[in-house]
């Protein structure tokens, strides 16, 4: 990745409008599509402005801007004469449990409008299109994307706000971590586990026929297995068939046309069918437990509101991935696979390298080149394909225009405003939460705090109570230290935190003892066992375990 | 002043045979200490710096781990720290709100020298130890 | 010589401790610096032994200070040693005013005073009594705060080495969050930013004490220093420098757009 490097200090980055605008290195690690950098920012924007009206927020909008490929946002606050209905609304959403009516309208009405668009537009085939035709069909593709964009983020807060105000009472009153209280709502999502009455259709189909068996089980070409399960008789053919007709042109992942479609990678989606045909049920069976167990830490006062937040978060959780599973994953496929045409039949024509590079020219420029108008040259679309295939978030500056400011200070709103915004908030962070290293097997990644290399026993200490168990030699791995863990150091072989940076106390002391140290590894805590033999290489920022 | 009533050092072994006034001139050097329930106020193994006497409160010792007796207001802990800078013997947690009166052998040392019953005291209880760590 | 002063009037170590001194002489050469006072060993010594005349003394001079205080330890003999002592003494935040300070103090003297803290002066050479004195400011409460290095700690390279969080600098000393981190070349470019994860912010309480907040999700990490400030920090870097000398460890914190530092120490074993 060296040319990418030198590319990089080329680019100009200013900010797109006044505010503070941050990057968005979770959703878009790689530059965006033209395309998209052209259709996305209204269409969320829109889409959010929906749901802080209906929900009483004083949060406008977030507003995405796309400089040189990178998803940029800054909030947008209500103006001060809106603020008194917007605390009026926000008083009237729990009262009134205002998520139902969202969830109904998407569940009578959105949802099956929105998979009978697709399919509409699915069932053209664009091969078949002459040229103009293939031109007003990206432009329709186009049109129904945007439209499914603002769909997907209207429907946002009501995936998340249930989920989120669950998340934060329980939380203050068991002090619980989000990890265990999100494993409560296990089985209230089966989309994000990919079922569907078509996949219920098609395993069972499958599961009664042996020649269907067989071929599932079969180690030939994936794309060629598929085709010969479609033309299989009886149920199975008409159940496959359904069944990708469902899935088929959904992004396996992001939200760019530049992601591929479940289709496009047959082995993967051979995998998916050949998993969901063998699983076991899941067991939910000790989820009953689990709940109780979790409602038992509850104080008694609050028992009947655990009962109802948890009724209201188990109903709309499903949305988080509906809303996107059955809006723009699905366009954003069906723009692609519109794109792939023409960029085949372009690329046949000899006018651009590769059908893939269509995939980089705007609406217009697409349908410039499919009727032969003027359009970028091919050079120019590959060069925009190269450029998003050698960049990455890391790149980018993280913050552009004004300072970033201070988390608000909730105390100050009217109690049913904080509660939306705590709820969105906290629900938001459990999408958006992800760690910038990437763990392998079993080593993880940190901060080189001091240099050296050293192998020895892990040993996990939580605080002065527990100073006791560290032995001569031991490595000490702990959330973070502080002056009362100095009596420690001159046993300590090395030292392992998960939290805290290059100048933080735990770095400063391990230089100064000579020990070979790694901090904000984020994890160690939880993935180093105690008792187990580790590496720490204090030069090269890894603890591996070695058993 | 500090915390610590002469009363409560009377029953200090340590303290023991020495008049009202000695009393008063040891009593002046002792500071007040808070800790809370939890909270490690020696660790075995550790280097040792101060004497403690408890004004309120209790607190629980651990040797090697194990718990071996509970102490309250009058007892005391840690007085080898007043002879030598060498390692706690054994861990001792605060078994609620507890308040001390301690001494460092900085501000205690000046005092032994100059008062040789105190030594003379010291070196029984020393021996008391020893011979006890003997089996005898 | 008086054992109280205003800070900017500190200059005596063997009474007042380094960092008082170092903070006085910051003062002294205009340097941003939260006004206060020092006290010496000696009064804590005296303070923690309730003293009254102690305690009076101290009261007279802290009650100017206006709102919560911040009371930092200030050893007396901890320079001669080739240690930073990082941790080894007490930082008192949000101390709400002078009835409190007294066991604020009386917290301190034990800290120093401390098993670890003993060995710990025992393990880099120091064997005498320690002596502690104490600094008194008002305290800043800063939106975002940190630590800056003046010289690279791990490879010895010389560049500023800034880590940062938001809310009291505590989260970054004490590593309770990874920072976000900067290395800025010495004529302030820009080498490096990488956002860290600052999940907690220490904020304080209009009572007295620092409570720990959870840090809004779209800001955990989102860089919490922008390129003008980075440029600020790099000129305070540079005028530290030049009055103290090079390899600086600074502490410093922004409230309301006012860069204030905090302390300023030098650096221990820095480099390979």
């Amino acid at each position: 990745m060296t040319d990418g490097e030198t590319a990089t200090s080329d680019l100009r980055f200013e900010p797109p409008a006044s505010g503070s605008w941050g990057i968005d290195a979770v959703h878009f690690p790689r530059p965006a599509t033209l395309y998209w950098a052209e259709t996305h920012p209204a269409a969320i924007k829109r889409g959010v402005q929906d749901f802080t009206a209906f929900y009483g927020m004083l949060l406008d909008a977030i507003e995405t801007a796309y400089v040189n490929g990178f998803s940029y946002t800054t909030m947008r606050p209500v103006g001060p004469e809106e603020i008194p209905a917007r605390i009026k609304r926000a008083e009237e959403v729990f009262d009134g449990k205002l998520w139902r009516e969202q969830l109904r309208e998407w569940d009578e009405t959105v949802k099956p409008a929105s998979i009978a668009a697709h399919r509409a537009l699915q069932s053209v085939d664009p091969e078949e299109l002459d040229d103009e035709g293939l031109a007003e069909y990206l432009r329709s593709c186009s049109d129904h994307h945007s439209a499914m964009i603002v769909q997907h983020m209207r429907f946002t807060a009501t995936a998340v706000i249930p989920t989120g105000d669950f998340l934060a009472h329980i939380g203050d009153w068991t002090g619980l971590p989000t990890a265990d209280l999100l494993g409560l709502l296990r089985g209230a999502s089966p989309v994000s586990a990919g079922a569907s009455a078509e996949l219920d259709r098609m395993v069972g189909a499958i599961t009664q026929d042996a020649l269907a068996r067989e071929l599932l089980e079969s180690d030939g070409d994936p794309a060629a297995v598929l085709d010969e399960l479609r033309a299989l008789d009886g149920e199975v053919g008409p159940a496959v068939s359904a069944y990708l007709d469902l899935v088929g042109w959904r992004l396996l992942d992001g939200f760019d046309i530049s992601g591929p479609c479940a289709l496009e990678l047959p082995d993967v989606l051979l995998r998916s069918i050949r998993i969901a045909a063998t699983a076991a049920e899941t067991d939910t069976s000790d989820l009953e437990e689990q709940i109780a167990a979790v409602r038992g830490k509850v104080p008694e006062e609050h028992r009947g509101e655990f009962d109802e937040l948890l009724g209201e978060a188990k109903l709309t959780y499903r949305l988080r991935d509906e809303r996107g599973v059955f809006s723009d994953i699905w366009a954003s496929g069906l723009m692609r696979r519109a794109a792939l045409a023409g960029g085949r039949r372009l690329a046949d024509r000899g006018r651009i390298a590769q059908p893939e590079h269509l995939i980089d020219a705007s609406v217009q420029e697409m349908c410039a080149l499919v009727t032969g108008e003027d359009g970028p040259s091919a050079e120019e679309l590959a060069d925009r394909a190269d450029y998003r295939a050698t960049h990455t978030a890391k790149d980018a500056p993280r913050t552009l225009g004004d300072p970033p400011t201070p988390p608000p200070d909730l105390s100050g709103l009217p109690p049913a405003a904080a509660r939306v915004m705590r709820a969105m908030g906290i629900a938001s962070g459990e999408m958006f939460g992800s760690s910038e290293a990437e763990h392998e097997e079993d080593v993880l990644h940190g901060l080189a705090a001091s240099r050296g290399v050293y192998e020895g026993p892990a040993r996990r200490v939580a605080g002065p109570g527990e100073f006791d168990r560290i032995q001569r030699g031991d490595v000490l791995v702990t959330e973070s230290t502080s002056e009362a863990f100095n009596i420690l150091l001159p046993l300590l072989g090395a030292l392992v935190t998960d939290s805290g940076g290059l100048l933080s106390h735990s770095a400063i002391v391990a230089r100064e003892y000579g020990i070979p140290g790694v901090v904000g590894t984020r994890e160690a805590t939880d993935r180093i066992a105690d008792g187990a033999r580790v590496r720490v290489d204090g030069d090269s920022g890894e603890v591996t375990v070695l058993g | 002043m500090s915390g610590v009533p002469v009363e409560v050092l009377k029953r200090v072994p340590l303290f023991a045979d020495l008049n009202a006034q000695e009393l008063e001139r040891i009593a002046r050097l002792f500071k007040e200490r808070r800790f809370s329930a939890g909270e490690t106020v020696i660790q075995q193994g550790s280097g040792a710096a101060a004497f403690f006497v408890i004004d309120s409160g209790e607190a629980t010792v651990f040797v090697d781990g194990k718990e071996r007796r509970v102490l309250k207001t009058g007892d005391s802990f840690g007085e080898l720290a007043l002879i030598d800078a060498g390692t706690r013997t054994a861990t001792i947690t605060a078994a609620s709100e507890l308040v001390c009166s301690g001494v460092t052998f900085w501000d205690f040392r000046p005092l032994v020298e100059e008062n040789g019953v105190i030594g003379w005291k010291m070196m029984q209880a020393l021996v008391t130890i020893f011979r006890a760590e003997r089996g005898e | 010589m008086s054992e109280v002063v205003q800070l900017v009037d500190a200059s005596d170590t063997s009474l007042f401790g380094s960092k008082a001194v170092g903070l006085g002489q910051a003062l002294r050469d205009g340097l941003p610096v939260p006004p206060g006072v020092a006290l010496s060993g000696a009064v804590v010594d005296a303070v923690a032994g309730r003293d009254e005349q102690a305690i009076e003394q101290v009261a007279l001079w802290v009650r100017p200070l206006k709102g919560p205080l911040a009371v930092r330890s200030s050893a007396v003999d901890e320079d001669g040693a080739e240690a930073s002592f990082a941790g080894q003494h007490l930082t008192l935040l949000n101390v709400p005013g002078a009835d409190e300070l007294t066991s604020a103090l009386s917290e301190i003297w034990w800290s120093a005073n401390s098993d670890s803290a003993i060995t710990y002066r025992q393990r880099v050479g120091l064997f005498s009594r320690p002596s502690v004195g104490v600094v008194v400011q008002t305290l800043v409460n800063p939106e975002t705060a940190g630590v800056m290095f003046t010289r690279n700690p791990i490879t010895g390279a010389d560049e500023r080495v800034i880590e940062a969080s938001w809310g009291l600098g505590e989260a970054v000393v004490a590593g309770r969050v990874i920072p976000d981190h900067f290395r800025l070349a010495r004529d302030g470019e820009v080498l490096e930013r990488v956002a860290g994860h600052k999940k907690i912010a220490f904020r304080s309480l209009p009572d007295g004490g620092t409570v720990e907040q959870d840090v809004a999700p779209e800001l955990i990490e989102r860089l919490c220093l922008a390129d003008g400030q980075l440029a600020e920090l790099n000129l305070l870097a540079d005028r530290c420098e030049s009055i103290y000398g090079a390899a600086r460890d600074i502490e410093w914190a922004i409230a309301e757009k006012t860069l204030y530092l905090l302390q300023c120490r030098a650096v221990t074993r820095a480099g390979p």
